[in-house]
């Protein structure tokens, strides 16, 4: 955290991009704070760069320029074992298609990232049950992910998500292959999720899940064009 | 240069160009034909005085180097490191204390009809001889080369089958790599008939390709083995031969296990459900 | 965790981790066979050259042993001067001949060693006892059978025949006092030995005092070549060979068979190599998607490598031990087939197993398996990870 309070410290990021040899700027120059504990949504049209801007938050992309500190960490110029190491300890990251191992069960899903963190079997284990029945899936560890439903797969994430107790946890459309229904779990679980404390970014089209956030944050052509909070 | 019979390993030769013996020939110096690699190895030219002997250090024959012969296209002579020389019969009779004798005669005829009725008058004739003709001595040294060939053979099965199933694994692994794309043409409702015999056809159009880059491979790699064991053997013998036969059944091998694997692996894709193949 | 991704990414495609897994069996195969043909003659040779305990072998100035049909001279005198040495032991002179055993109207010939009982190390006793007496002959069982005869019996044996005469020439009652087994000739070669002295009587003034091998055994102390150069520049009539000379020069004569099991060993290698490759390139690209997910939720690089490395190790050590197994089956089938050579003894095997060959082997294979897998592994690792979660999200 920053010393004002701030988990994410975001200062003129700019991503460019080149194909079929023009450049194409995803991201012209957004700046964003966001405390710890906040809640906030970040919509706009298709293309407008909200997804990068996302990842590179998520410190999967690095930006073009501008700077980028979380957790008190300056992301800029990180090292890829650096970056990936700051992943696996300070951001939890939800996917719109899920992307669990299909190879592996629920539970070990979510062993995962501890295990790769470095902790002992016993301590995994007992947590990622922790974690599974806290997102209302303590019946199904077993399966794997052929065998759970696309809400139940969308949980099993974000319990993945949580593995290492992550200060931030981002998410990019976490609604969008589902129905309204499961949807509507899935949202219910983030609005739980931001009451016991854990920071939330999300990227989504879905209005239900904009309306659940505390702030959010509109975006077109790369910028940002409006914020509000609730 | 009358061509003499050799006596099978009877004579020890002692070469002894670097010592040319100071005893006085008792007649003038006959003549003799060396191994070619006898002439390299130890410097020794036509026109060169050498002295031969049945024992080491013993008293022998000066003569003189009149011809180099080079070896034959013999595989039984391939590995012998021993050297050849070429003496005057008599003079080799006398020189090894062997009196009137010879281990074999060779008989020239007028054609096979000719060889055949020599063959039987000779054994009806002679006392305690027996007359074979050259195909029956050749099978009779070929021993080793049979034992060879059907080595090779064995080898070349292995290889066959061993290549065979390294065929399928690769095929199979690059057509499931596309088993999404087959998905996707399957849903649109591309037949399965029509998937297969493109696949077939890719591996059939690999097949030959690669069967073409392997007959120039094997031709040259054939080339290199004989121009090396020529080289270590000193021998003009051929021991790699590429034929017409061997190239077709080589191609018609390769090709035919190439389009068997991607006709196996093709089918093992278009059984399964469209989309079973997206992994649901 | 990362042995349980790995486990269950081969398990996940079963036919073709199985198949993968054959490809490899068959290449470990060749590769074993290849490194016992390598290994194996020399192997064996040496260890039939040392069983008796003779380790220099003296034959005529120039040639190998049983090589042609020159003798060695004064053998008496040799044997004398040898044995006259501190670090020689024992000396057996051995001579060749073909020698004729009559089997009723017809002969039946037979290849004859001359040698002293005490000292020689030609044959091994089955049963009876050794030849000693100048009437006495010991048979091994291939010309028992074509005579049709047993201990006990008494055979006619002539050491030549003249065509002329037509009669056979040194003849002698021999009666067989002992079955033995020849440790240097060959399967179904047929053969008899017979003391020295009367071998040498029956062949006539021509072999009179010669010879045609002389096998010395030494101190275990003695430096053998040092003893071999020593007897060499000392008898000029003979050239000494020591087991390891030996071994050499069969081997120069046999290096076809070396050359051809590092050609085609190489070649399994390599096409073992290329399996692997491609196997583990299919799986990653297949997974591309996978794989970046792992590492946006924080798996280093390394451990994604480790985990494709280890599918690809493990499927080059399962098909390695599979295929020694196999390799096994058809060293014994090619063996088989070189056994055949003519004039080959018996007690040589081509392909001869040593745990040293199987470890050698698995060695290869294994970092085989790393090697092939490195490069593809590491590509698929580091691709940029947002740019192939696009990727994979648009495919």
């Amino acid at each position: 955290m920053t010393e004002d309070g701030m988990l994410v410290s975001a200062r003129d990021l700019r991503r460019d991009y080149v194909m079929a040899g023009a450049v194409v700027q995803a991201v012209r120059g957004v700046s964003l704070d966001v405390r710890t504990g906040e809640y906030v949504a970040i919509v706009g049209p298709s293309g407008c760069g909200k997804s990068t801007l996302l990842n590179m938050l998520g410190a999967i992309d690095a930006p073009s320029s501008g700077t980028l500190t979380i957790a008190g960490r300056r992301l800029n110029g990180l090292s890829d074992r650096d970056a990936t190491w700051f992943r696996l300890r300070h951001i939890g990251f939800v996917f719109q298609r899920f992307y669990l191992m299909p190879v592996l069960t629920a539970i070990e899903n979510v062993e995962l990232p501890m295990a790769e963190a470095g902790q002992g079997k016993s301590a995994r284990r007992s947590r990622a049950r922790e974690l599974l029945t806290y997102v209302g899936l303590g019946e199904r560890l077993r399966h794997r992910p052929t065998e759970l439903s696309g809400g139940e797969q969308q949980r099993v994430a974000i319990a993945r998500a949580l593995a290492n107790k992550p200060e931030l946890l981002l998410a990019d459309e976490p609604t969008g292959e589902l129905d309204a229904r499961t949807g509507t779990e899935v949202i219910g679980l983030f609005e739980q999720l931001n009451r016991d404390g854990t920071t939330l970014i999300v990227v989504t089209h879905d209005e239900d899940l904009a309306r659940a956030a505390r702030r959010v944050v509109h975006m077109r052509d790369g910028v940002i064009v409006d914020e509000h909070h609730r | 240069m009358t061509a003499a019979l050799l006596l099978r390993g009877a004579l020890t030769f002692l070469f002894a160009a670097q010592s040319i013996d100071s005893l006085p020939p008792r007649h003038p110096p006959r003549s003799v034909a060396i191994d070619e690699r006898l002439a390299q190895d130890y410097g020794i030219h036509v026109g060169d005085t050498i002295v031969i002997a049945p024992t080491p250090q013993g008293k022998g024959d000066t003569v003189i180097v009149d011809a180099l012969v080079r070896r034959t296209r013999d595989p039984s002579e391939v590995a012998r490191g021993a050297y050849r020389i070429r003496v005057h019969l008599d003079e080799l009779q006398r020189l090894v204390g062997y009196g009137d004798r010879v281990e074999r005669f060779a008989v020239g005829t007028r054609g096979t009809a000719g060889a055949d009725s020599a063959l039987t008058a000779i054994d009806d004739a002679a006392f305690g001889f027996h007359a074979y003709s050259s195909h029956e001595i050749a099978v009779e040294s070929s021993t080793t080369f049979l034992v060879v060939s059907r080595f090779h053979r064995a080898i070349g099965v292995i290889t066959i089958v061993a290549s065979a199933i390294f065929l399928l694994c690769i095929m199979l692994l690059k057509v499931d790599e596309r088993r999404r794309d087959v998905a996707a043409l399957r849903l649109m409702g591309i037949s399965r008939g029509t998937i297969v015999r493109s696949v077939v056809l890719e591996s059939a159009l690999i097949a030959v390709l690669g069967s073409i880059a392997g007959v120039a491979l094997g031709a040259a790699v054939s080339a290199f083995v004989n121009w090396h064991y020529q080289r270590v053997y000193r021998t003009p013998l051929t021991f790699s031969l590429v034929t017409g036969q061997i190239v077709v059944i080589a191609v018609g091998l390769s090709v035919g296990l190439g389009i068997f694997a991607g006709l196996l692996a093709a089918q093992r894709l278009v059984r399964r459900p469209p989309l079973s193949l997206f992994g649901r | 965790m990362i042995l349980t991704l790995a486990r269950a990414s081969l398990v996940r495609h079963r036919a073709r981790t199985l198949l993968a897994m054959l490809g490899v069996a068959v290449s470990a195969a060749m590769l074993l066979d290849m490194v016992m043909l390598a290994t194996g003659m020399r192997a064996s040779f040496g260890s039939l050259l040392v069983a008796q305990g003779f380790q220099i072998r003296l034959a005529p100035k120039g040639t190998l042993p049983f090589d042609t049909d020159a003798t060695i001279p004064d053998a008496s005198d040799i044997i004398q001067q040898l044995m006259a040495r501190r670090d020689v032991v024992a000396v057996s002179p051995v001579l060749g001949a073909q020698l004729h055993v009559e089997h009723g109207s017809a002969s039946v010939s037979a290849a004859a060693l001359g040698t002293i009982a005490a000292v020689q190390g030609d044959y091994k006793l089955l049963t009876g006892r050794a030849p000693t007496g100048d009437d006495e002959i010991a048979a091994n069982d291939a010309l028992l059978e074509a005579v049709g005869t047993k201990l006990g019996d008494t055979l006619r044996v002539a050491a030549g025949f003249d065509p002329q005469l037509r009669t056979f020439t040194g003849r002698r009652s021999l009666r067989v006092v002992g079955r033995v087994h020849f440790i240097y000739l060959s399967a179904g070669e047929r053969a008899l030995a017979i003391p020295l002295d009367a071998l040498q009587s029956m062949e006539g003034p021509s072999r009179t005092n010669r010879v045609s091998l002389l096998m010395v055994r030494l101190r275990d102390s003695a430096n053998v070549e040092s003893a071999r150069t020593g007897i060499e520049q000392s008898i000029h009539t003979v050239s000494a060979i020591s087991t390891a000379t030996a071994i050499e020069q069969v081997e120069a004569r046999l290096s076809y068979f070396r050359q051809l099991a590092f050609i085609l060993g190489s070649v399994s290698l390599a096409v073992g190599f290329l399996l692997v490759t491609t196997l583990v390139t299919v799986s990653v690209n297949e997974r591309l998607g996978e794989i970046a997910v792992l590492r946006a939720i924080g798996v280093r690089r390394t451990s994604i490598v480790k985990q494709i490395l280890i599918e690809g190790t493990a499927i080059m050590l399962v098909g390695a031990v599979v295929g020694l197994g196999l390799g096994l089956v058809t060293a014994r089938y090619l063996n088989s087939i070189l056994a055949a050579f003519p004039g080959l003894p018996e007690a040589i095997s081509f392909f001869l197993f040593q745990p040293r060959d199987a470890w050698l082997s698995l060695g290869l294979l294994a970092v085989c398996g790393i090697l092939a897998g490195i490069y593809p592994a590491w590509r698929g690792a580091s691709r940029p990870i947002a740019h192939t979660l696009r990727e994979e999200a648009v495919a």
